[in-house]
């Protein structure tokens, strides 16, 4: 039953319209700058004008999940403990040009440990594996306008993704305005190990076309807001091959909405980060996350950000609770029917997660800067905010940790 | 009675929106009143690796995704 090798300070305030006199891309970029998201297609971090300047970032990413009650992991001889995740990577953003940057990120991930292949515990089993992605974003800068165009590349040994984006930013005359359009598409094809659990999932392909529109919208002298509406349609292969009970359609259409709203505070100089997301797809999932982060300067050079993350979903319409009939299927499973909609997959439940975390970032000087960032993730079903969360579940919990440098050139 | 409870959960995250609208008196900048917008701290993804790293943590411990750019490349994370 085991897999192998599946592996600018408030000073400017109340300056004179004479004051303004500010160079162009600290006041212009304002909207666009709010904008910076990942993916390959973000609005770009910078305003119509190319960044004057680059910076390189290396980050060492460590996720470690929770020993799951259940599972007995003393029974694997190699990489027999929870699901374990070292990643380094590095981000580069480069000007060409007064109207031109790049930008590129690399990721390495190296994964092992055990998973189960049905509900919260049933068949564990291990894995190991490593993923390498790479994507790269070229942008052009004009006076009230940005384009980009991305491309991405992620590889493991059994799932090959590539994706192109294309995206466009425009902005209103006083620059408190800013249009946001992206689209992009991706092509993904799966060859599952030993061909999966029915051991015949090779050359399976999935195809998504994304559409993106967002408004970013500076309220005040202290508080901008950005609206984005994402919509993503596919079709190809969507199971899970390492799963029983596993057979998912063949498309799929996610809908997301994301509010963001963040406020700087005149008196202590603090920023509160607040968002919040709803969702919607054609599993019959619908899911509610929400964000709070409050950046607070304890030193002038040391600022720390405490972080709450809340997060709801319902379960799919095809997902069946780990209830069992005589012959150790689950309850409303026809085996005789292989074109029946079915999952067991615990993150297709309905459950509550929440997050707490603490992020440190520290400026030596004003060239280097280093971060860190600890975060401690639960699930449990009894967590559903509106609802009943699934039943017969294990909880299920992870660390996350982070640790960086940052150098401007 | 779902309807209710997702208008009421909607409505909530409106009013704590509202709430930190409440804290300033909202009226579009002018040129020279952007100097707080401009901190790092108020933009909203001035750490792509951080970004990153936990959004392709949750798409794949959660089925909820999107709202943050678009075109980024899959996993078959399991």
């Amino acid at each position: 039953m085991t897999r192998p090798n599946r592996s600018a300070k408030k000073s400017a305030l109340k300056a004179t319209p004479k004051n303004a006199a500010v160079p162009k891309r600290g006041m212009s970029s304002i909207v666009i700058a709010a904008l910076a998201l990942p993916g390959v297609w973000s609005p770009a971090a910078h305003a119509e004008n190319a960044p004057e300047a680059g910076v390189i970032s290396f980050k060492f990413l460590h996720y470690k999940e929770d020993k799951r009650e259940g599972v007995d992991y003393s029974q694997f001889k190699k990489d027999g403990h929870p699901i374990t995740v070292n990643s380094p990577s590095v981000y580069v953003m480069a000007p060409l040009g007064p109207s031109w940057a790049v930008e590129a990120t690399g990721v390495y991930d190296a994964l092992s440990g055990a998973s189960p292949r049905y509900h919260s515990t049933g068949g564990a089993s291990v894995m190991s594996d490593e993923r390498k992605a790479v994507d790269l974003k070229v942008t052009h800068y004009r006076e009230r306008s940005s384009y980009s165009l991305g491309v991405s590349h992620s590889s493991e040994h059994d799932y090959v993704s590539k994706a192109l984006s294309f995206g466009a930013s425009f902005s209103s005359e006083d620059n408190n305005t800013t249009l946001n359009i992206g689209l992009g598409h991706s092509n993904d094809s799966i060859n599952a190990t030993d061909g999966g659990v029915s051991g015949d999932i090779y050359g399976k392909r999935k195809k998504t076309n994304e559409f993106m529109v967002g408004v970013t919208q500076a309220m005040s002298a202290y508080d901008i807001a950005q609206l984005n509406l994402t919509y993503s349609a596919g079709k190809g292969y969507y199971s899970d091959p390492y799963k029983y009970f596993d057979n998912r359609p063949d498309k799929r259409q996610q809908l997301a909405l994301l509010g963001r709203w963040n406020h700087h505070f005149e008196g202590d100089g603090s920023t509160l980060r607040g968002s919040y997301r709803i969702y919607h797809d054609n599993f019959r999932i619908n899911a509610h996350t929400l964000q709070l982060e409050w950046v607070k300067k304890a030193t002038p050079d040391l600022s720390l950000t405490p972080l709450l993350r809340l997060y709801s979903q319902s379960a799919a319409s095809f997902y069946l609770d780990p209830v069992y009939d005589a012959n150790d299927n689950p309850i409303g499973y026809d085996p005789n029917d292989p074109t029946q909609l079915v999952s067991t997959d615990q993150r297709l439940s309905a459950f509550g997660a929440v997050t707490l975390g603490l992020k440190a970032e520290y400026r030596i000087d004003p060239k280097w800067s280093i971060d860190g960032k600890y975060e401690k993730y639960e699930q449990r079903s009894n967590w559903r905010i509106g609802g009943q969360g699934s039943p017969g579940l294990g909880s299920f919990g992870a660390t996350f940790i982070q640790l960086g440098a940052s150098y401007k050139f | 009675m779902k309807a209710l409870a997702r208008s009421g959960r909607v409505l909530a995250a409106v009013a704590v929106l509202g709430w930190l609208a409440g804290c300033a008196e909202l009226a579009p900048p002018q040129p020279w009143e952007k100097g707080n917008l401009a901190k790092p701290e108020m933009t909203m993804g001035s750490d792509p690796l951080d970004q990153g790293f936990t959004q392709h943590i949750y798409s794949s411990k959660e089925n909820a995704s999107g709202g943050y750019g678009v075109g980024g490349g899959g996993c078959g994370c399991n």
